[in-house]
Formats: C-alpha cells, sequence, structure tokens
C-alpha cells in the first residue's frame, strides 16, 4: 500500500510521440526506468498493493501519454482499420467505425471492468501489463491485430500472436511503445461471439473468456467452410492464448465434419489453466471447451 | 507542480505532485471530503469524478493528467441547501442508506442522465455497475434514477 | 397533527449524505493529527518473542506501541480472553502487535516496514474439522469454547418410531461484511480523559473498551459517532480494537492520532460471519407432518470468544426453522481456531442455521416426493404453537401470509409446476424458502441491559431525542423522529436527534438485534408520550395553550427531560439454565421466492426475480423499512453465490475487492418487496418489530432451492459457485470433455 509513495515519483509529460520516443531512447539508453501511464488502471493498482519503496531506492519517471493526440483515434487505412493504442474502451465501445466493423471489439470493451475502467483503461494498457486475463487482448487476438511499435529507431509491426513471450512479458524493448494496432475487419456481418465469464457481471476479472470471430463460404450449403478463423482466449494460460490448433482444425474444412471431441482436443491443446484464487483448472477446461463447441454451433445453425 | 483545473466550475490553480492521485487533491488540497475511499484501487467507485463529463475513478488518476481539465465532484451536483432533482429523487426513493457510496453513485448517475432521456432499468445499472452499494439492493437506487430522468425531462419539456 | 408514523417521509439525513457534507471519520482532522498504523502476524499460531525495531531505520517523529504499552491488555467484551496488542503468543494471522503513528504516511508504511516481530510458529487449528479432532488444543482441552442444549419433549428420541427419517449436513463459509467505508477512529487526549470519534455501531461497547484499558470512570471516556458508512454487525465489537490502538498512539505521542484502515487490512484482521457445519436429522409422517427434529450446529468461533457465545446461541434458537416440531434436540457448539475471531454479522448466527434446515426441508420434500411449498405450509408455525424453548407465540405470527404473498406474488406454483424452463443452455428456476427472526435480544438480555432513552422539550417548541442506537445507514435518525413527533404531537421538523457521544446520550444499549425500532423505539416512544401527558398536565393546570406550556417546561429543567428504561413485556420468561421459555419478544417472519438462470455448460447463476415478504408488525417508513429488506437480502445473495473467503494457512488470499466478490447492479435481481404487516401490541408505531436481520435468512435457501429446480444439482454447501455447480454436476468427472 505504498500510495503515498507515488507522489515521490518524477514525472513528464511528453508533447508528442516523438517526444515520447526520444525520452524512452534517452533513459534507456541511461539503464533507467519509465512508466508510461496513461489510463493508470493497471499501475496505479500495482502501487497500492506494492510495498512502501526504501527512501533512497530509485523511483521509474512517470511519463503521461494519455493526451497524446498520435495515440488516439481509430481510422480505417486500406483494408484494415488502425486504431490509435491510446484509446479508451470507452472511446472504443461509443466509436461508430468500431461498432459498426469489429462488433466484437465493442463487445469486448464494454466487458472490462465498468464504465469508470473503460473511460481511462486504454489497448496499449491491455497490451503492455499483458495479464492473461485481459479481455481486450483475447479480443485483439481474435482479430489478428498487428502492433505497431514505435520508437526513435523507427516502428516495427508485430502481430500480436508474436508479441507475447511469457507471463506479463512480450517483445517491447525498454525504448519502445505500442502505437497503434491494426487490425482487418471480417466481412460485414460475419459471426462472432464474446463470451466473458467471470466472477460477476460487471467489474469482474476473466475465469475465461472467449473472443472469436469467423467468415464463413456457405456457397457449398451444407457443406459451409470457413474462410477465417480467430480466437482468443483470456485466463486459461500465463498469456492470453490463440488457439492455433481449433484454427488449423477449423479452417478450410466442412464445418459439418467438425466433431465436438476433435474440437474440445485442439481446445485443451491450446490452453493449460492453473487452479486459483478466481477459479479452478478443471472448471476451466470444461468451460473453455464449451465456449469454442458453443461458438462452433452457432456457426452451424442456418443463419 | 502547479496546475490549473476547473473543479465544479470553478477554476482552480493548486499545487500538487504531479503523480499524487487526483482522490487526494480532492480531498485534501481542496477539502472536498464528498468524495470517498472505499478500496483504493478501482473496484468500489466510492471515488467516482467526472473528468469531462465522463466518470472515472479517481484513485487511479494522476493529478498531473488532470490539468486544464473539468472535475465535477459530488459537491458540484447540488448543495444539502439545494439538491438536484438526481439527489432529491435518490434519497426520496431510499436510494441513500449509509451514504458512504451515495456520492460516487450519483456521479455516475449524473453522467448517464447527462446524455438525456430517460434511461431503462438496465441502462441505468450498466451505468451503475462500477458503484458498489451495500446497503440497499441497488433497486432503490434504479428507481430513484429513473425518477430523477423523468423529472428531468418534464423540465426540458417545460422549458422548451 | 397529521401522524408521520407510517410515511415514506424525507430521510433526514439524506441532503447530507446526498451532497457530500456528510462527515465520516476520513474527513476529519485535528491540529497535529499523526497518522496511525498497525503491524500484525504474519502466521496463525506462534510465540511472540519481541518486536524488532532496524536500528538503521530514522525513527524520529514516529511512535511506536507494543503490548508493554497497554495499561490493562484486555479488549473486554463477554470473557477476557483477547488482547488488545498481542504479548506472548499470537493466535491468529494479522492480529495486531505493535502500533506506530507519524505524520506522513509515508514515512508511516516505511518505519512499519522496519518493524518486525519476532516469532517461533506453533502447529495452528485452522477448520471446524482440525478444532473438533482436537490434536492440538488451543482452547481448552476440546477446542470448545461454548456449549448449548435445547430440548423439547422427548428430544432425539422422538426420532424414534418417525415414520420417515431423513439425515443431512449443510455447511457455510465466512462472509465479509464489506462495509464501504472501512473501519477508522480519530483519537486524542484532554487531559487524561479519553476522546475517539470514528465508525461504529455501539458507542458504550466502545466506552467500556476504554474504560478497562485505562482504568477510566465513565465520564472520564467521550465515544462520538462519526457518520458510519455501513456496519451490518461488522462494527458491533471491531471498533473497539480500532480505537484502544488509536488511543494509545495518542497517548504515547500526545497527539491525535487517527487511524483508519485500508481495504486489504479491513478484510484480513476484522470479523467474519461464523463458518458453520451443522448435521440434521428428523422424522415425519409420510404425510409430511413434522414430528421430530435433532441437529448439531457448530460454529468456527474464530481465535478469541469475542461475541461467539451470543452468535452461537441466535444459531442455535433459530435452528428449527419456523416450523411446528413435538420433539427437539440441538446441540451446539462453537469451537475455537487460529483464524481472526469470528463475530456479529447481519442475522447472527441464525442464517446459518436456517441455510441448514431449509436445505433440509427441500431434502425432506425430495425424500417424500412432496412439492417443497406444500411441505412448508403443512408445518410453519401459528398462533398458538409453542416453539422448541416452549415460548408460546400468542400474537403476531405472519408466516403463512408471507408465505402466501410471497408465493402469490411470485406465480411460485404455476413456475414451480412447469418445471424448469430450459432454453438453448440456459435453465431457469424458482424455490422458495420459509424463515423468522427473533427480535431484540436473546431471552434475559433485555433485561439485564436496562436500555435507556431521554427525550428533552427544548425552547421554541423542539424537542430532542437522546439515544445510543445509532444511525449507520438504517434510518434511525428518521424513524426515530417519527416516532417521537407522533407521540409528542409535533411535527417531525422539531424534533432533533443528538449525535450518539457518550457523554450526551444514555445508554441504550447496542445497536444490535433487530432491536433498534422495537426495543429501543419503544423507549423513544414511551418517553416522548410522557413528555407530552407532561404538557398537557402543564396546560390544563395553568389553562394556558400547549406550545405555552411546553415552552414553560422546556425551561425547567427538573420537568424538560424525560429519561426512560425498557420495561421488558410483563410475562417473559426465560431460563438461561435450561434454555427454555419465551427466547425473544416476538419473532418477524418471511418467505422468499427466489427465480434464477444457470448457464449449463457454465455453471454461472443469475438471479432473475426475487419476491420477498417480510412480516415487520408495522412498517414506520416503508421506504426505508423495504430498503432494510432489499439490502439484507442482496447480502444473502452475495453470501449464496458469489461470496468466499479463500485462505491458506490461516491467510486470507483474496482480501482485496477485486477477488472478494459482492454484487454488483447488474448483479442484483429486480425485488418485489412486500411488507405484511401482523402488529405486535408492545411495538411502536402501532406494532412495529424488528427487521434488520431477518431478510438476511431466506436468500441463501430461496437461491439453492431455485438452482436445485433448474438443474437438479443439490447443494448444500455455501456459497454455491460455478466450480461446486460443475464438480456436483459431474462433468468434472468426464475430464472437461464435452459434457
Amino acid at each position: 500500500m505504498s500510495l503515498h509513495a507515488l507522489a515521490d515519483h518524477p514525472f513528464a509529460a511528453p508533447r508528442s510521440l516523438a517526444e515520447a520516443c526520444a525520452l524512452l531512447a534517452e533513459r534507456a539508453a541511461r539503464g533507467e526506468r519509465t512508466v508510461l501511464l496513461a489510463g493508470g488502471t493497471d499501475w496505479i493498482v500495482e502501487q497500492h498493493l506494492a510495498p512502501a519503496p526504501a527512501a533512497d531506492a530509485p523511483l521509474p519517471l512517470v511519463a503521461d501519454v494519455s493526451r497524446l493526440a498520435e495515440l488516439r483515434g481509430v481510422a480505417e487505412r486500406g483494408d484494415a482499420i488502425r486504431i490509435g493504442a491510446g484509446t479508451t474502451f470507452l472511446e472504443l465501445r461509443r466509436d461508430p467505425l468500431v461498432t459498426a466493423r469489429l462488433p466484437l471489439l465493442a463487445a469486448a470493451a464494454r466487458d472490462v471492468g465498468a464504465i469508470q475502467i473503460q473511460a481511462r483503461g486504454t489497448l496499449a494498457g491491455n497490451l503492455a501489463t499483458g495479464s492473461p486475463a485481459a479481455d481486450g487482448v483475447a479480443a485483439l487476438g481474435a482479430l489478428d491485430a498487428v502492433l505497431e511499435l514505435a520508437s526513435v529507431r523507427g516502428t516495427r509491426r508485430v502481430p500480436i500472436a508474436a508479441f507475447y513471450t511469457g507471463y506479463r512479458r512480450n517483445v517491447l524493448l525498454p525504448d519502445e511503445l505500442i502505437a497503434a494496432v491494426e487490425v482487418v475487419p471480417p466481412a460485414p456481418g460475419s459471426p462472432f461471439a464474446w463470451r466473458k465469464v467471470g466472477t460477476r457481471q460487471a467489474q469482474a476479472i476473466s475465469k475465461v473468456a472467449l473472443a472469436a470471430v469467423a467468415e464463413l463460404d456457405r456457397s457449398e450449403g451444407p457443406g459451409a467452410r470457413l474462410t477465417r478463423l480467430g480466437l482468443g482466449m483470456a485466463s486459461v494460460a500465463p498469456t492470453v492464448v490463440f488457439l492455433p490448433e481449433v484454427r488449423a482444425l477449423g479452417l478450410g474444412r466442412p464445418l459439418a465434419s467438425i466433431d465436438d471431441e476433435a474440437l474440445a482436443a485442439a481446445t485443451l491443446a491450446g490452453i493449460s489453466p492453473i487452479d486459483d484464487v478466481r477459479s479452478t483448472a478443471s472448471y476451466r477446461r470444461h468451460v473453455a471447451v464449451a465456449l469454442v463447441r458453443r461458438f462452433f454451433e452457432s456457426l452451424r445453425a442456418p443463419s | 507542480m502547479r496546475i490549473v483545473l476547473t473543479v465544479n466550475g470553478a477554476v482552480r490553480e493548486v499545487d500538487v505532485a504531479p503523480v499524487a492521485r487526483l482522490l487526494d487533491v480532492i480531498r485534501e488540497t481542496l477539502g472536498l471530503t464528498g468524495t470517498k475511499e472505499g478500496c483504493g484501487e478501482g473496484e468500489c467507485g466510492a471515488c467516482t469524478v467526472l473528468l469531462d463529463g465522463t466518470p472515472v475513478n479517481s484513485c487511479l488518476v494522476a493529478a498531473a493528467q488532470c490539468a486544464g481539465r473539468s472535475v465535477v465532484t459530488v459537491e458540484g451536483l447540488g448543495s444539502a441547501e439545494r439538491l438536484s432533482a438526481l439527489q432529491e429523487e435518490l434519497v426520496s426513493h431510499g436510494g441513500a442508506q449509509c451514504g458512504i457510496c451515495t456520492p460516487g453513485v450519483l456521479v455516475s448517475a449524473a453522467a448517464l442522465l447527462s446524455r438525456g432521456g430517460v434511461p431503462t432499468d438496465a441502462e441505468v445499472r450498466e451505468a451503475l455497475a462500477g458503484n458498489i452499494c451495500r446497503c440497499t439492493g441497488y433497486q432503490k437506487i434504479v428507481d430513484g434514477v429513473r425518477a430523477a430522468a423523468v423529472r428531468n425531462a418534464a423540465a426540458a419539456r417545460g422549458a422548451s | 397533527m397529521a401522524p408521520v408514523v407510517g410515511q415514506a417521509v424525507p430521510r433526514v439525513d439524506g441532503p447530507a449524505k446526498a451532497s457530500g457534507s456528510a462527515r465520516y471519520v476520513d474527513d476529519l482532522t485535528r491540529p497535529g493529527m499523526l497518522f496511525g498504523a498497525t503491524l500484525r502476524s504474519p502466521v496463525p499460531r506462534g510465540r511472540l518473542l519481541g518486536v524488532d525495531r532496524d536500528p538503521s531505520f530514522d525513527w524520529s517523529g514516529v511512535t511506536v506501541v507494543t503490548a508493554a504499552d497497554v495499561p490493562v491488555n484486555v479488549v473486554a467484551t463477554i470473557e477476557r480472553d483477547q488482547p488488545v496488542l498481542a504479548a506472548g503468543e499470537v493466535r491468529h494471522v494479522a492480529e495486531p502487535i505493535a502500533l506506530v503513528a507519524c505524520e506522513d504516511r509515508l514515512r508511516l508504511e516505511r518505519a512499519l516496514a522496519h518493524l518486525t516481530p519476532r516469532i517461533e510458529p506453533l502447529p495452528a487449528v485452522l477448520t471446524i474439522g482440525e478444532a473438533l479432532e482436537a490434536r492440538t488444543a488451543i482452547h481448552g482441552a476440546d477446542n470448545v469454547m461454548k456449549r448449548y442444549a435445547i430440548t423439547k419433549g422427548r428430544g432425539r428420541d422422538g426420532l424414534t418410531g418417525c415414520e420417515v427419517v431423513v439425515t443431512g449436513r449443510y455447511e457455510t463459509g465466512a462472509q465479509e461484511h464489506v462495509y464501504i467505508e472501512p473501519q477508522g477512529m480519530l483519537a486524542w487526549w484532554e487531559g487524561d480523559d479519553a476522546h475517539v470519534v470514528g465508525s461504529l455501531q455501539c458507542p458504550y461497547y466502545v466506552q467500556k473498551g476504554i474504560k478497562t484499558v485505562f482504568g477510566l470512570a465513565d465520564d472520564g471516556v467521550d465515544v462520538t459517532q462519526a457518520t458510519t458508512g455501513g456496519g451490518f454487525g461488522g462494527k458491533e465489537e471491531y471498533p473497539t480494537v480500532v480505537a484502544l490502538h488509536a488511543l494509545l498512539l495518542a497517548r504515547k505521542s500526545g497527539r491525535p492520532v487517527k487511524l483508519v484502515y485500508g481495504r486489504k487490512e479491513d478484510v484480513e484482521a476484522t470479523t467474519k460471519r461464523h463458518p458453520s457445519v451443522v448435521e440434521i436429522t428428523t422424522g415425519c409422517d409420510r404425510d409430511g407432518t413434522f414430528r421430530a427434529f435433532a441437529a448439531r450446529v457448530v460454529f468456527d468461533g474464530g481465535a478469541y470468544v469475542t461475541l461467539t457465545p451470543v452468535v452461537l446461541s441466535r444459531g442455535a434458537l433459530h435452528a428449527t426453522g419456523p416450523y411446528r416440531w413435538d420433539d427437539v434436540s440441538v446441540e451446539a457448539l462453537a469451537v475455537a481456531t487460529n483464524t481472526p475471531p469470528n463475530g456479529a454479522f447481519r442475522g447472527f448466527g441464525a442464517p446459518q442455521t436456517q441455510w441448514a434446515v431449509e436445505r433440509h426441508v427441500d431434502r425432506i420434500a425430495r425424500t417424500l416426493d412432496l412439492d417443497p411449498l406444500d411441505l412448508r405450509l403443512r408445518n410453519l408455525l401459528r398462533s398458538g404453537d409453542t416453539t422448541a424453548t416452549g415460548q408460546l407465540l400468542a400474537e403476531s405470527v405472519g408466516a403463512q401470509r408471507c408465505a402466501d404473498e410471497a408465493t402469490w406474488a411470485s406465480g411460485y406454483r404455476n413456475r414451480r409446476g412447469a418445471g424448469p424452463v430450459v432454453a438453448g443452455r440456459t435453465a431457469r428456476g424458482v424455490g422458495v424458502a420459509c424463515f423468522w427472526h427473533g427480535a431484540g435480544f436473546t431471552g434475559s438480555g433485555e433485561r439485564y441491559l436496562k436500555g435507556r432513552v431521554a427525550v428533552d422539550l427544548l425552547p421554541g417548541g423542539q424537542a430532542r431525542i437522546r439515544t445510543a442506537s445509532t444511525d449507520i445507514g438504517q434510518g434511525t435518525e428518521t424513524v426515530f423522529r417519527q416516532i417521537a413527533a407522533d407521540a409528542l404531537g409535533v411535527p417531525m421538523a422539531s424534533v432533533d436527534f443528538a449525535i450518539p457521544s457518550t457523554r450526551v446520550v444514555p445508554d441504550s444499549g447496542p445497536t444490535v438485534a433487530s432491536r433498534t425500532v422495537m426495543v429501543v423505539g419503544s423507549i423513544v416512544e414511551a418517553a416522548a408520550r410522557e413528555l407530552a401527558e407532561r404538557v398537557g398536565r402543564e396546560a390544563e393546570r395553568s389553562g394556558s395553550t400547549r406550545a405555552e406550556a411546553h415552552e414553560r417546561l422546556a425551561g425547567t429543567p427538573a420537568l424538560a427531560t424525560c429519561e426512560k428504561q425498557y420495561e421488558p413485556p410483563p410475562g417473559l420468561a426465560w431460563d438461561d439454565a435450561t434454555y427454555t421459555g419465551d427466547a425473544y419478544p416476538v419473532f418477524g417472519w418471511g418467505c422468499d421466492v427466489a427465480e434464477v438462470e444457470v448457464d449449463l455448460d457454465t455453471f454461472e447463476t443469475k438471479v432473475t426475480g426475487f419476491w420477498t415478504a417480510v412480516d415487520v408488525g408495522r412498517a414506520i417508513h416503508p421506504v426505508l423499512c423495504a430498503g432494510q429488506v432489499e439490502g439484507g437480502t442482496l447480502q444473502a445473495i452475495g453470501w449464496a453465490l458469489t461470496e468466499k473467503l479463500v485462505t491458506r494457512g490461516g491467510k486470507v488470499l483474496n482480501p482485496r475487492m477485486t477477488d472478494y466478490i459482492v454484487p454488483t447492479s447488474l448483479d442484483a435481481p429486480p425485488f418485489t418487496t412486500l411488507l405484511v404487516e401482523e402488529p405486535y401490541s408492545r411495538g411502536p408505531g402501532g406494532g412495529a418489530k424488528g427487521v434488520g436481520e431477518l431478510p438476511m435468512d431466506g436468500g441463501a435457501p430461496a437461491i439453492a432451492a431455485a438452482v436445485e429446480h433448474a438443474t437438479s444439482l443439490v447443494l448444500d454447501r455455501l456459497p454455491l459457485l460455478p466450480e461446486d455447480l460443475f464438480e456436483a454436476s459431474g462433468a468434472a468427472r468426464s475430464g472437461g470433455g464435452p459434457a
């Protein structure tokens, strides 16, 4: 509960993305830690739980990036939609482009915390904190988002599936920040699923959450096939997972030929849940399988 | 650092630690103790204030992030002597018991009502889902907020 | 003057609370004030060898208090086993060991981090099972803190020869109050006089604790209630500890000290609802007529006795449920464990045993293939029946009416008869529970307590109520004014309510046990009536108006005040030795119907409708009264479905609101609340009975019954987490594959 140490932190408010990158580069070169503060819904809570730092311990610089215009906004870019990483969940769920073209993301945003958290929490924060329970990451994973990582060295693009390297670990370098995510929206009207199984209806951390999108080629009638399939699942592994085995099983094959048993096996192959204070491994396995099965059932149902 | 912000409609200049919590600035620097701390980690919503019109947990906002912005606390909704329709209806419908969550509930509800119209029960419940009340069972809060919306709508019709 | 009793008048403290001007303890400050913090035990049991101060830390300006600084190291409740600060041994995780105060809160935290208790761990007893095994003895030889036995008729022998005998075992877990305002006190000394103001239910409990520790007389202590952000029993006994700690720091530092808990500390250290195990065996006729009831009730008291004997007593007295039994045997015991003391929580033991008996009645219905409602209606207590303690129920028995109203309003019979409604992968079901709750203190409690209230006539036609019954959100301030205004024949606006402060208000007894309106309210009414008579007599004597007579009395100190003591109803008889007689002056009654929707894949349960009918005697303020009912019911719903305190090695693993899950507005059902009025002849305002705790009793079993109706899964342990339903469904054994 070292909230009182918050006031001791050095602070900077870079006025542009370039300035933020320069600041990060400078400090990274000196081996100094920088906290990029946007909504504070993770970092400030972490400070609350942490013991008081020793009086002589160096505190990280807190750099406020919540007002950088370059990190905000939703726009079409070619076939894709580019979302500034500093966009809040509340902005996402109210954005006309997101609600029309990325309803999955809008639905997930609506289930993050409650309004107060949605108003502050950002995609970048959700991605960078990298909680295994991150609802936003599951949704972006199902959409196969590509992350734009910016630094003074330029921008690199990293597919979300390549971003995490372990529990709360990712490929971000000390001088980099997440500037944007880019998503190719599914064809209009494509089926999707967002199902959060939490501890309650709001203000909940997921026990299991499934995000899924699909595009269906129904030209063959009962032999409908998936031409696109994306899944993201939260709280079933050290990181949010994207269920590659289920994707491999589902893509291109006639839907009718995919049986529940194979689906269950593929789901279980992609997860490694544990018992913790919120749920049990066996319950999570059961729910994970059920949610994926339900999504496929909804795909098989005549539209 | 010195920051200038608008608090309940008045421009205020305050000297703050930049990463101090907005909650502490409101309660201690500005002396507005209507905003409460129930958990300190964005779970209970007792510290809810409006930041540029949107409800936020002031325990999770850094002071410097509020420079140049507008903050509305429960004190900005109406005084004990001159309650707003929302405050009055919440109380008369039994939506306030111990009162510790009430400021946050009112601020969240005010944001909802500012969007106009009369929200459904479900809309009120969603708007207040970040404000934990342990006393009422919520039904009476929902009833009070909806009654206020009806009253506001009638007043708006009367005015137009 | 039109009566205000029965009217939903504006809540008196509403404007202050709705505008943010109401002052809670954390809003208060005093010049030179320090902040306090508490060093706590990291282990559940051990020998405390000392407290080490890191010599490298700068201790200037830091006050440290240990057991050596405590004049009389005891928290005075029922027994004197709990120290103010641990000395020689620690008996539970988070037990207070030392106190620190400092002007700067960051330095305070650091100081706390540089203070280390030296503890040699000892084997701990952490569960009811371990306590009963008594391989490690931590309380006497058998770990039993308290025992009661209730016997009616042939007792357990009544089971012999019954046509149908049914046995079951029922469990409940701990429940945290989660008052949104954590515990807190501000303390200072003026010479040898102790002053505390803070968040509390019972000013005189705190006063007694302070007097004992510091050897002070009544007038050497001033305990004042700040506006209190919820209590639910959690601020009945525990605030004494916080007050003592703050006073110790204030005494040693010579400065005012504010000690306010953070949420995590509050959940880790303060009291919880007693976990319980109840085993019931019953005998009945084939047609469902109840005959014999035998139960063994075991509560987990935690590390110190605190209020456990009284909680256990209430649990035992409600164990039979609101039903007629010819023969009864209840054996109740509380055991000690190395967990924080469990304590008062709305319902005070009764929700645990009524959870058990209601689940058991459903078990009987299942066994006999009877409708659970029909079975209940056949056996509900009526006027003229006697309870397990032999108490004749002479009046105000609304059990049947409540059952009728709740089941009618909810359409229970149709819904139940139609079977569960399965749509896709969800199923809806309904369940019913009947319950009762003794209002006021148990047995001779009120007789010993001698609760007192004063009402003063003040100049300007005003009057003032002085009582130690606190408003912690229930609406006491408003309801007492209503009662007094009608009794005095003056407008409500003319009646003030003195801030509860032990130097100003007489000891009305604690704010507990659903006694505030019924017991203390009746003293308010009696005192106000007597003053009204005085005014009337004076007007008659002097031939003046009542208003003039009021002014004259108000100016005459000997006549301006009426202080009254509670008069227990005549004829009430209770024998503490045999546990027989009139356990309570009267009972509140209720019936809940819950409708739930269960996801058959994820086993999430959503309460989609809730109908509750409660017999409150007379609703002084219908809106506030219904507010008590709905709020209590939602706490019961949380206890039933989400609220689980997860512990390991005696340590709470989820001491945060992130992981200890109370319902949000989206989790709460729409409530239909029906106030049934079967007036109690001795109740104020035309017959009011207690209502505070009653609504805690029915929610959990009604929900479990509804879940059973929806899914056919029978669960007898609270809470009913999705994980538990999943395990019970058998899907777990199929290896997590498709169900």
